[in-house]
């Protein structure tokens, strides 16, 4: 194929519906991509070899022909399995333009499943100013776990005994909560009967006394009114019932047609005599609805290019959700009063909740915890140690203090999380009721008897002492950032030792937007047990040409790592057997007295490679090296970037969400690393607030 | 005699001791019941699968030994009676029903590789890390040979708060079926609607409500389109069934009430052992009263889910031990056999349980088989060449397990077997010939892999 016809072939289908030219051809060379499958793979994957049962040789032009043997082709190169090593490397920039080619061509559409974001290339991304797109199709959004307790909150002010969780999140790494991968199926139902039974029993809870209805504690006194065993209520006590259980459940009226039918289900439930059964029925109905159960993001056509708004209460709900865990308020009667309808209305109550202190704003620290995944400590079992106490949980805690701490001063947040000299060290807080206000104290307070010759947990961070007032500076040349917190150390390490794999592929994915591919199946990944050698030793298994085009990608990113101990202790040595001495270490008899270690001298270098940010690739001397040249770097930043927007827009970005990540970046940059900036450039985008207008369903009927 | 049969009385009767004899008026009783309807005939299967591999070795009985090379070669089943044959320590507790097992080597699952666990892969016979593909064979066999519940799928995971596992088990393509790991919840969703004690009334408003609800989705769902409608289509499916299983529980409402077992503080116990007890014991009892003909039982599983078991001194995940790693006073196959025991106990305990109650002219483990195997076939970073598995039972005489060991011909063999035809072959034992089952390992260039096993099909 010549050039013309290639560009031809782009300009004809170029991507984004017509809103966008084609970024760029595939190739500076002016090469195309078929050309490339020509030089590197038609050799192994032509007509007569067909490795693998894969031919290539008659590969159409046009990825949307041959979507699946294009994006094969495209996640191989990508990923540096092929050509195999003992084939000639291709030129690096060309294997990137196929990749980025590939991409664009087949449509740009986003993978559904978590971790899958990074597929897109970054640079089609951040390459070039992004301009406008069609917004994402409408969807639904089944609540996540915590969402679903903030609902069951906000209808049953008080404790509801027996409630269960009916949802669970996929069993994923990192952030899970995607709208495309829920739905609520027969068991979670049925649970959600059950709950929605013992809510209404809360609401409705009442005695009889001398023919009277009292209501009790926690009772609302509209649905109180329908307990009467003897009176059959009014329709106007009867509708006022079902309006308070829909403005509480749903943060809307019912419309008449509503009313009505609800109405009806009371007179069918009725007739069996049981008229408070009958009104608890209706209750529990409203609590069943699609729109207390989904977060409804449909739109509703504001007259541009066929495209949609996000309705006031489906923005409210958006909003208040994508911050927290319960609606909020102000939101909502923001939304009854028609003061939700524009770009600049959404901005003002993002702002406004996340400067309340009082808001709910769990989400925030959500973020982190699931970008960083240090909650991840508590999961990893370990023998308990001799010399000093481990206690992951403490570790998560003073961690998410600091985070909290970097985000309340909302200045340089990514740099501050990744750099800072700063950190808690076994800090609790106790309310001091005299003085009505919270005062600190060691999360974990040694145990004169359990704990005898053991150390604190401060020993852990290295600090001798615990201080009141925290955070403490660290020693110097000690740790940074969240990468150095202990948690985060413990939760990427495995139950004896370190984990410098998956630290890799953290740094790999998380900060470098790279993409690892899963561990080949039948492969048993074990590290040696030779005690004698240290792990950076033992880990060049690796090394293997068949391992370490995978591993490439993330061993040299974690061993910078090694300067900590499994437990996150600083060291300066690892301890390794020593054969010889152990050999000799006998007593008079002969008898063995146990295994001698010795130091052996720690390595902490790694290397940044194939970063896509030349100005990061190269050596690093140790972890700190590491972590600051990450926390200086555009690429890691907008990588952070595009984590965020999969958290709060619940699912990977798409090529059409250019501008959304492109804009969000530049107000967190603008504003000096603010969060709160990020997140309200976020929660005000097209991404966000627009849908495209659906094609009607074939056949669809009401 | 106080007819409500009280949770301890049915662990006793599942085979934990004396209240077996003291019940047996009540269960001689249901089964004459039982005798002349047509659910005497009905063909029950009982999965049992538990995480972290099943060594071949264990299903090897005394005087077998595997080859040096680790690697069957075998181009020809050989097979060997268990009679004067002793079991591996790991499955010592199914002893008294050695006449009643086959234990199976050698059938392959390669198409559903992957470390730690095949996911829905194991009972898909499909790869493993692509969600649910198609129905699981647990799912095929309940739809085959439906009960009240076309099947119960009851377990154990890794936490006591994580309520449902979507790992495992699939009615079809996209639609997981969830394991509900909550022993108190599966109790409430399988006899709750009859022991509740809320009357006719309550069970008209149930069901004007589930009637509701289904109108209220359906009208919600007119504005979806492709995926987003699907969503709420899996919601509106979920209050038809349970509108349509809340009136045929009612038909034979008197006589579930008569036989639940008993909620008491037992259930609430949050230990591995508890939990898993609690949950064979119900499904000993969904068995029991008719209400489904299939169960599957797991014991973690999907993912990396290894519970630990600190009440068999074992207080660490099985992903510790399937890398090598001991615990105090036991190496890492110690604690192997360990888990396996325990697990063997509780499938002893169930087979004794049905054997108790009778059926036709039999008991009810006569018209059973229990098929005990691993979500991880034959380890903890597996190989899938062979899946080790244990059949109990034959299955109203349609199967052949009656005291065997059966090694099939070797992965490379051009008669070798796979799991895909050990599933068709319960098919066929049910009453719904299949021949295929599953996508084909393409690894397997000669061998048949579609039809049954025909040594083991009665």
């Amino acid at each position: 194929m010549t050039r013309a016809v290639w560009l031809s072939l782009l300009a004809v289908t170029p991507i984004l519906a017509g809103r966008e030219p084609p970024a760029r051809v595939a190739d500076p060379d002016g090469a195309p991509a078929t050309q490339f499958v020509a030089a590197h793979c038609v050799k192994c994957h032509g007509p007569d070899k067909r490795a693998g049962g894969v031919r290539l040789d008659d590969l159409p032009a046009d990825p949307t022909k041959a979507p699946d043997r294009w994006t094969a082709v495209r996640d191989q190169v990508r990923d540096g399995l092929m050509p195999p090593a003992k084939e000639p490397r291709p030129d690096a920039a060309r294997a990137r333009a196929v990749v980025a080619w590939v991409s664009e061509k087949s449509g740009g559409r986003a993978d559904k499943a978590p971790n899958r974001g990074n597929l897109i290339p970054h640079e089609l991304l951040f390459g070039k100013p992004a301009r406008a797109a069609d917004p994402p199709a409408p969807r639904v959004w089944r609540l996540n776990p915590e969402a679903y307790m903030g609902f069951v909150q906000g209808v049953a002010r008080g404790k509801v005994n027996g409630l269960v969780q009916p949802f669970v999140l996929v069993p994923e790494r990192g952030i899970r909560d995607f709208a495309g991968l829920y739905a609520i199926d027969e068991p979670s139902t049925e649970i959600l009967i059950r709950n929605a039974e013992a809510i209404v029993e809360v609401q409705t809870a009442h005695e009889l006394k001398d023919g009277k209805v009292l209501a009790k504690n926690g009772a609302v006194r509209e649905f109180v009114a329908l307990m009467d065993p003897k009176a059959e209520p009014t329709a106007q006590q009867l509708e006022s019932a079902v309006q308070v259980q829909f403005q509480m459940a749903l943060g809307r009226r019912a419309t008449a047609d509503e009313v009505e039918r609800f109405g009806a289900l009371y007179a069918k439930c009725a007739k069996t005599g049981d008229r408070p059964g009958a009104a608890k029925t209706v209750l529990q109905a409203v609590l069943l609805k699609t729109d207390a159960l989904y977060r409804s993001e449909l739109g509703k056509p504001d007259g541009q290019f066929g495209r949609r708004t996000l309705a006031a209460t489906e923005l409210a709900v958006a909003v208040s959700l994508a911050l927290g865990h319960r609606r909020d308020p102000a939101l909502t009667a923001a939304a009854a009063k028609g003061e939700l309808t524009t770009r600049e209305h959404v901005a003002a109550h993002v702002r406004r909740i996340l400067a309340d202190p009082k808001a709910d704003t769990a989400r925030l620290l959500g973020f982190f915890r699931e970008f960083f995944e240090y909650g991840g400590a508590e999961d990893v079992f370990k023998d308990k140690p001799k010399a000093f106490v481990h206690q992951p949980r403490q570790l998560v805690a003073d961690t998410d203090r600091l985070v909290l701490y970097v985000l309340a001063a909302d200045r340089d947040v990514f740099r501050e999380l990744l750099t800072t000299p700063k950190s808690f060290v076994n800090y609790a807080t106790a309310k001091n009721k005299q003085k009505g206000a919270d005062e600190p104290k060691p999360g974990v307070v040694l145990n004169p008897i359990n704990n005898k010759g053991q150390s604190g947990v401060e020993s852990v961070y290295g600090v001798e002492t615990w201080e009141p007032v925290q955070p403490v500076t660290l020693p110097a040349n000690t740790r940074l950032g969240i990468l150095m917190q202990p948690s985060w150390l413990v939760a990427w390490s495995t139950n004896f030792d370190n984990d410098p794999v998956r630290r890799g592929r953290w740094v790999r994915e998380r900060l470098l937007g790279g993409n690892v591919p899963d561990l080949p199946i039948g492969v048993v990944a074990q590290v040696p047990d030779d005690p004698h050698r240290t792990f950076r030793d033992r880990l060049t298994v690796t090394r293997a040409a068949q391992c370490w085009k995978c591993h490439q990608r993330m061993d040299e990113l974690g061993l910078p790592f090694e300067q900590f101990d499994h437990f996150g202790r600083l060291r300066t040595a690892e301890p390794v057997l020593d054969p010889e001495a152990t050999a000799k270490n006998v007593d008079k008899k002969g008898k063995p007295l146990g295994p001698v270690y010795r130091d052996a001298p720690l390595v902490t270098s790694g290397t940044v490679a194939d970063s896509g940010d030349p100005a990061l690739d190269g050596p690093v001397k140790d972890a700190r090296e590491l972590v600051t040249k990450l926390a200086n770097s555009d690429r890691a930043r907008q990588v952070f970037v595009r984590h965020a927007f999969r958290y709060y827009l619940g699912r990977n970005e798409a090529l059409a969400d250019a501008k959304a990540l492109q804009d969000a970046d530049r107000a967190f940059v603008e504003s000096g690393g603010s969060f709160k900036a990020l997140v309200v450039s976020l929660l005000t985008s097209d991404s966000f607030l627009y849908r495209t207008a659906p094609n009607p369903p074939a056949g669809a009927t009401k | 005699m106080n007819t409500e049969t009280t949770r301890r009385e049915v662990l006793k009767l599942a085979g934990y001791g004396s209240a077996a004899s003291l019940l047996a008026p009540l269960l001689s009783q249901v089964a004459a019941h039982a005798a002349g309807d047509a659910r005497a005939a009905r063909k029950k299967v009982v999965f049992v699968m538990q995480c972290n591999g099943m060594s071949p070795a264990h299903v090897l009985p005394s005087g077998v030994q595997r080859p040096k090379s680790g690697k069957w070669a075998n181009d020809k089943l050989e097979e060997v009676a268990l009679k004067d044959r002793t079991l591996h320590a790991a499955l010592e507790p199914l002893t008294p029903y050695k006449d009643r097992l086959a234990l199976v080597g050698g059938l392959s699952g390669r198409i559903a590789l992957s470390d730690h666990s095949a996911n829905h892969g194991a009972l898909g016979c499909y790869p493993a890390n692509k969600g649910p593909m198609a129905a699981t064979i647990d799912c095929a066999l309940g739809a085959a040979n439906p009960g009240i519940f076309p099947y119960v799928a009851l377990g154990m995971a890794e936490k006591p708060d994580q309520t449902l596992n979507y790992q495992l088990s699939a009615a079809g393509p996209g639609k997981a079926n969830p394991v509900q790991c909550n022993p108190e919840l599966a109790f409430k969703a399988l006899f709750g609607s009859v022991t509740g004690g809320n009357g006719r009334a309550a069970f008209d408003r149930r069901t004007n409500l589930l009637d509701f609800m289904a109108d209220d989705v359906k009208r919600a769902r007119g504005q979806l389109v492709g995926d987003e409608r699907a969503k709420f289509d899996q919601y509106l499916e979920a209050f038809e069934n349970l509108r349509d299983r809340q009136v045929r529980i009612d038909a034979i409402a008197g006589e579930l009430k008569a036989r639940a077992p008993k909620l008491d503080a037992q259930f609430a116990k949050p230990t591995e052992t508890n939990r898993l007890e609690a949950q064979f014991e119900i499904a000993a009892a969904a068995l029991i009263t008719g209400l489904t003909n299939t169960v599957l039982l797991t014991s973690g599983g999907g993912g990396q889910h290894f519970p630990a078991f600190p009440e068999l001194g074992i207080p660490v995940g099985g992903h510790h031990y399937g890398h090598g790693g001991g615990v105090p006073g036991k190496t890492y196959e110690e604690c192997f056999v360990a888990v396996r025991q325990y697990h063997c106990k509780l499938i002893a305990n169930l087979a004794k349980g049905l054997q108790s109650v009778n059926e036709g002219d039999g008991t009810m483990l006569d018209n059973t088989v229990i098929v005990y195997l691993s979500d991880s076939g034959d380890g903890h970073h597996p190989q899938l060449r062979e899946w080790p598995v244990v059949l109990l039972g034959d299955l109203g005489g349609k199967l052949k397990t009656r005291g065997r060991y059966l090694q099939f011909p070797a992965y490379e063999a051009k008669a070798h077997r796979t799991m895909a035809n050990l599933y068709c072959t319960l098919l066929h034992a049910v009453g719904k010939p299949t021949d295929k089952f599953g996508v084909p390992d393409p690894g397997l260039k000669e061998a048949n892999q579609s039809g049954v096993v025909s040594e083991l099909l009665g």
